[in-house]
């Protein structure tokens, strides 16, 4: 990068050579995400049920009983990582979905969509599945379970994707509260509300426990789930680990890095390879601190991204802050959230502490508590600035984003870049002004820092 | 029309064009206190039951300026409108806001106010989304528990059960003389305009409720000795469908009777909607209220709220008819996710019916009205060459 200073102009300009320096160990990611997905193509052919859920990590509990899963989020970022989220998107909004509507949302319903409108890869004349697109192979549900934090939106899809499918499949609902926080006495993790909110939380999730032994026609395995949820709580304390050596500077991993590794603990199935994979992760991450290796080739900028992520330019946006000099160190999504406080999980009775989680996610906390948690972040990370990706069909992520640019702003002098993007629509991305905002946000870091005298 | 109820309608029409206004000079009056709530569900009367006014903060007619730097423009006019309301001090009279609905542009709007107004409490009370499920009564139950444990915490006032059956008996009387000119309107024996009907229902979310039963009563009576039917000139009778939060803009309302329509009934939350259902009067006043609130969606559906046997569209099509109209407009606020959830069904369930309906976007500002007219023109010029196709 190069800075251009005169005295009628101050101006960054990325460079367009540069690329961020991507570990290793996430093609082991990629490995086994591609083969979660292979599995799933193939579970009806092994006879196995198949359950469709969004929102919170539902997965150890069908892993336990043995149904496979379809996480509705990570089928739309799947679609859009690979660029294939088109037809479905399509086939949405040729049935009325407007295209405001949450593009996880819209894709998956498209999924579902054309699933009921085209039959399944058994009942297309023998179709090869190997030929089918991806929205194509996803098998349809036998089962549906609705537990979203915060956002309304993600019941409403639930209950749509039920009625898509003619409300032949089961569906069961759990309510979850909201940490608002009416009284002072309620604190992250902790005062009564949240109490209560938990203690509903478990009551609600042993009934999904009996819902799920009622399409199994057998008893719950409680042993496998605990040993699920160990597997779990050891991926997700290496994790935080790895995460938190990044403090470093230069930090050896991004928020990119992170964002692409979000699998194993949002859906994949827990298991020794998850936590070989962040054990892995983090050895690599300590070797390139002792090496003095960081996450992009110069490290000039230390950057919190705010908002969930767009999925289909994750490689691109990696390598245009490299070109800033900037590192997108830790974020919102990927900081705060997935089995983030795993250390109050009793893996050998998990119900309470998977609760615990799921009420504390990156959404299911309101503002006034969130903003503390950002803050503290941003100093313990030594962040300079602040990305606030506005999802357009992303309201639950979005919402507060003003009121954490005044905080930050007025309580540690930060700078904030604010733009409009999306999940899985890419239509709403718009380059150039990302280029203007993040360049000047950049400059007010440098005029902050003294760069320019 | 007579003079009363010109009268009477003129009174409404003033409260529902400055509601703030309306419910500050309230508390001047009588000094009492004044609880702001947010649509759709809440129980108001647990507010009335505590002596103080509860209003249901709307959506400003003005055009959103500072509320901009809130929130994004990519949220409902109504969650936008509420913060640019707050922005500006119009919420300032209020002592408290209280509110009970899981929506995530609501809950999003009000956590905005709340920072932004640190001296303005805002209380979340949150009414389970899902109504049918085993564990729904009891939750719902313990959550209107805490809010009257709130109201009179923050109002300084102990809430009798009593009283709180008392406030039930005020609001099932203002609900039935409501419905009353519902039933009148569907038999074509009043004239009321869509523009007076919102008035009507928008005075009653901020008026005392008392003094809008006596206003009621009087108009109930005075259109019912002079019995009009309002669509003798001709004009197509329509159903007006959607806006689950918040009144439609006047102008609009007007735009689609000015065409040649007049409106026969609705399902709107500025109509029908909000007056649909009574809480019993006797027994426990807060399982009253938990009833209320968890069979809402038996008699109008609303799709914020998760019911999966039910389904809005069915519901739709036997109402317009039980309504006697000849068509349906469908009246979206643009970003309003439940409502894009159920378009699709609604319009594969009219087209299946082959009758007519007519989806029309609305939004805070920048509505493009001679467009809309035009498409409105259209839809009842097609209604029209329709009906004598059958008639030949």
């Amino acid at each position: 990068m190069t800075i251009i200073a005169s005295s009628a102009e101050t101006r960054i300009k990325p460079s367009t050579d540069k690329k961020s320096n991507r570990l290793q160990v996430t093609k082991l990611n990629n490995k086994m995400v591609n083969e979660y997905w292979q599995s799933l193509f193939q579970a009806p052919q092994e006879g196995k049920l198949v359950c469709w859920y969004e929102g919170i990590q539902m997965n150890p509990f069908l892993q336990a009983a043995d149904i496979a899963w379809c996480h509705g989020e990570a089928a739309a970022a799947l679609l859009a990582a690979r660029k294939e989220e088109g037809p479905s998107q399509k086939v949405a909004e040729e049935a009325g979905y407007d295209r405001e509507l949450c593009s996880y949302a819209r894709t998956h319903a498209g999924c579902a969509v054309m699933r009921t409108e085209s039959g399944t890869p058994e009942t297309m004349g023998g179709a090869n599945p190997k030929e089918l697109s991806l929205a194509e192979r996803i098998p349809a549900p036998d089962m549906i379970i609705s537990a979203y934090p915060f956002c309304s939106t993600g019941q409403q899809w639930d209950e749509t994707i039920y009625k898509i499918y003619g409300k032949k499949v089961p569906i069961f609902n759990i309510s979850m509260p909201w940490i608002w926080g009416n009284e002072p006495s309620s604190k992250y993790m902790s005062g009564p509300e949240f109490r209560e909110s938990v203690a509903f939380m478990v009551k609600q999730l042993k009934e999904c426990i009996a819902f799920i032994e009622e399409q199994t026609g057998k008893p719950f395995d409680y042993d496998k789930l605990s040993e699920i949820m160990a597997y779990t709580k050891k991926a997700a304390q290496l994790r935080m680990e790895a995460k938190a050596l990044c403090k470093v500077k230069p930090s050896p991993a991004n928020f990119f890095e992170w964002t692409n590794s979000i699998a194993p603990v949002n859906f994949l199935p827990g298991g020794q390879e998850i936590v070989d994979y962040y054990a892995k992760k983090k050895a690599e991450i300590q070797e390139r601190i002792d090496a003095g290796i960081g996450s992009v080739p110069v490290e000039k900028y230390r950057l919190f991204w705010d908002g969930i992520m767009n999925w289909n330019k994750i490689g691109y946006l990696s390598d245009k802050f490299a070109n800033y000099d900037a590192c997108v160190v830790s974020g919102r999504y990927t900081h705060l959230g997935f089995w983030q406080d795993y250390q109050v999980i009793d893996v050998d009775d998990p119900i309470e502490g998977m609760a615990m989680n799921f009420l504390t996610c990156p959404i299911s906390v309101s503002a006034p508590q969130m903003i503390e948690r950002i803050i503290d972040h941003c100093e313990e990370y030594s962040i300079d600035g602040i990305l606030l990706h506005g999802a357009r069909t992303c309201r639950a992520f979005s919402y507060p984003q003003f009121l954490i640019a005044d905080a930050v702003g007025k309580r540690l002098g930060m700078p904030v870049a604010m733009f409009e993007g999306d999940m899985v629509d890419e239509s709403f991305y718009k380059d150039e002004l990302i280029n203007s905002r993040v360049e000047a946000m950049l400059e007010q870091i440098d005029a902050k820092k003294g760069r320019w005298v | 029309m007579d003079a009363n109820v010109l009268k009477i309608l003129d009174k409404f029409s003033r409260v529902a064009n400055d509601p703030n206004g309306a419910a500050k000079a309230w508390k001047e009056a009588t000094g009492g206190k004044v609880v702001g709530t947010f649509a759709m569900h809440f129980p108001a009367e647990v507010v009335h039951a505590a002596g103080a006014l509860p209003v249901l903060l709307q959506s400003d007619e003005e055009q959103i300026t500072e509320g901009h730097g809130g929130m994004y423009p990519f949220f409902c006019g109504y969650t936008r409108s509420l913060v640019d309301q707050n922005i500006k001090g119009k919420f300032d009279y209020l002592d408290c806001i209280m509110f009970g609905d899981h929506c995530v542009q609501l809950l999003s709007a009000a956590d905005v106010i709340r920072i932004q107004n640190p001296s303005l409490h805002v209380g979340f009370y949150q009414l389970i989304p899902a109504l049918k499920d085993n564990w729904s009564f009891e939750n719902a139950e313990r959550t209107l528990i805490r809010l009257k444990e709130a109201i009179e915490g923050k109002l300084g006032a102990t809430i009798s059960d009593d009283s709180l059956r008392n406030s039930i008996c005020v609001f099932n009387k203002n609900r039935q003389l409501i419905r009353r000119l519902y039933e009148l309107r569907r038999d074509r024996r009043i004239r009321l305009s869509a523009v007076h009907m919102q008035a009507i229902l928008k005075s009653s979310m901020v008026m005392d409720k008392a003094e809008h039963n006596s206003l009621l009563a009087e108009l109930v009576a005075s259109l019912e000795r002079n019995p009009v039917d309002p669509t003798a000139d001709g004009s197509v009778p329509l159903y007006l469908s959607g806006h689950l939060c918040h009144a439609t803009k006047p102008r609009i309302l007007e735009l689609i009777e000015s065409c040649g329509a007049t409106v026969v009934d609705d399902d709107l939350y500025h109509g029908f909607r909000y007056v649909s259902i009574d809480a019993a009067e006797s027994g426990d006043p807060i399982k009253s209220l938990t009833s209320w609130y968890l069979d809402r969606n038996t008699v109008v559906p609303c799709p914020t709220r998760l019911d999966p046997k039910v389904d809005w569209d069915g519901w739709l099509l036997e109402a317009v008819k039980k309504a006697d109209a000849s068509g349906l407009v469908v009246l979206m606020p643009k970003f309003c996710e439940p409502h894009y959830f159920s378009y699709p069904r609604i319009k594969k369930t009219f087209e299946a019916a082959q009758f007519p309906h007519l989806r029309l976007e609305t939004e805070h500002e920048f509505n493009a009205y001679e467009g809309m007219r035009v498409r409105v023109e259209s839809f009842l010029e097609m209604i029209k060459h329709r009906q004598a196709m059958a008639a030949v």
